[in-house]
């Protein structure tokens, strides 16, 4: 036989407004308010495409919100093997012990709930915070496309015509100059042919090293703003899931006050049963006191 | 220090120099159109001898020839919109004389004269006078 007294009554009335509650204030875990400030976007905006979300990844997991995610997870995990243990241990307890380790077990979930809110608030920061940057970025790409006045537009496209009718007169010209005259070939002319030879060599070394700038997605390769645009919605699917996780631990802390509020309710029937007050309190049960002398 | 740390760091200074390096040559534009100065003036110099002139005509036309493709080649000069470079590619058949001469079958000096419309027939039509 058990006997759950009336404080322990309160303490589950008080877990499960408490559970109810903590639906609300997913942030209550991250109060000490970490934060993470990404390098200069002038410096992220010139890195390779496929080395930038490293890059950031590296500079996040160095920061102190990273560093409050992890402790966050660590909990978690631990919390977790506490509940699984709890859970084991319930299932083979009775009488008070049982009704103990139910109490207690109702604690761990709402300590659980209470983590994983608080991680996820953690996680939105984090994901709000990348996704303002790529939109920052891609803004700032933009406006070094279209910020070319329409005379540097003009001067470029001229600059390419240049160099598209010299590349068609290069030999002619070689022929010209240089096969028919006695003079030898200039230092620049002989040098230029042999450095283009080690400079091609050494640009497909670059394109085919596995940190090269070319960031592909389903075997195509992508522009850096496509690659940052890319990476945007990935932040922003990475929110939408949090958004649902959200949901889905309201659902928990809810069941949570739920089970709370049934496991008071059933103390008290217990205690209501084993006590010794008379259970019939109306007029009708005291009729045998007065009827007899 | 951890040395994989380090290793990083040393990583991302070398991308910093690949992405800083090769900053424009200044003057690839200027000291072409100087050695083109001194091709024209070999052109019209009065005092030169033909053999004089004809050597020097060809070292300053070989020379030009580099300086030109040096000047085509400069990513560096790349949207770079100063008055210097908007010049220099605003008229190709002026700024680079010798290859439009050739892709054009001309003679340099030929092709100087055309571009600054000094034709036969203007020159024949030309008279002394006041410009008022």
């Amino acid at each position: 036989m058990f006997r759950l007294g009336l404080s322990s009554v309160v303490a589950l009335r008080l877990l499960a407004a408490g559970a109810m509650v903590l639906s609300d204030d997913p942030a209550v875990f991250a109060a000490e308010n970490p934060t993470w400030q990404p390098a200069p976007m002038e410096r992220l905006v010139k890195l390779p495409a496929s080395y930038l979300k490293k890059s950031l990844d590296q500079d996040f997991a160095q920061s102190p919100l990273g560093q409050a995610i992890r402790d966050s997870e660590n909990q978690i995990g631990l919390k977790a093997q506490t509940m699984a243990d709890l859970q084991n241990a319930v299932g083979s307890a009775a009488g008070d012990v049982g009704m103990e380790l139910r109490h207690q077990f109702l604690a761990e979930k709402k300590a659980y709930v209470a983590l994983m809110s608080g991680k996820n608030a953690l996680r939105k920061k984090h994901l709000e915070t990348k996704a303002k940057l790529f939109e920052r970025m891609l803004e700032r790409m933009g406006q070094d496309k279209e910020g070319a006045s329409a005379g540097r537009q003009e001067l470029i496209v001229q600059q390419q015509q240049a160099r598209t009718r010299f590349a068609a007169s290069l030999s002619k010209v070689d022929l010209q100059v240089f096969a028919t005259s006695a003079a030898p070939e200039s230092r620049y002319a002989a040098e230029y042919g042999k450095n283009m030879t080690a400079i091609e060599q050494l640009a497909q070394a670059i394109s085919a090293h596995p940190m090269s700038d070319s960031a592909t997605r389903d075997g195509q390769p992508m522009s850096r703003q496509d690659a940052v645009r890319a990476m945007l919605g990935e932040a922003q699917a990475d929110l939408a899931l949090i958004q649902q996780e959200e949901s889905m631990l309201g659902y928990m802390a809810k069941l949570v006050s739920l089970d709370a509020m049934a496991l008071a309710d059933e103390a008290m029937d217990v205690a209501r049963a084993e006590s010794d007050v008379p259970d019939a309190v109306n007029p009708a049960g005291a009729v045998s006191f007065f009827v007899s002398r | 220090m951890r040395s994989w740390m380090k290793t990083l760091l040393v990583a991302k200074a070398a991308l910093a120099v690949t992405l800083a390096a090769m900053p424009a040559r200044a003057g690839a534009i200027e000291n072409m159109e100087r050695e083109r100065a001194v091709l024209i003036l070999a052109y019209l110099d009065p005092e030169l001898q033909p053999g004089e002139r004809e050597g020097r005509l060809e070292t300053a036309k070989r020379r030009l020839v580099d300086l030109e493709r040096m000047t085509l080649r400069d990513e560096g000069i790349t949207g770079r919109n100063t008055p210097v470079v908007r010049r220099a590619f605003a008229n190709y058949d002026l700024t680079f004389l010798v290859h439009a001469a050739i892709e054009k079958n001309l003679a340099v000096a030929d092709q100087w004269m055309d571009q600054l419309g000094l034709t036969t027939q203007s020159l024949m039509s030309a008279r002394h006078g006041r410009r008022w």
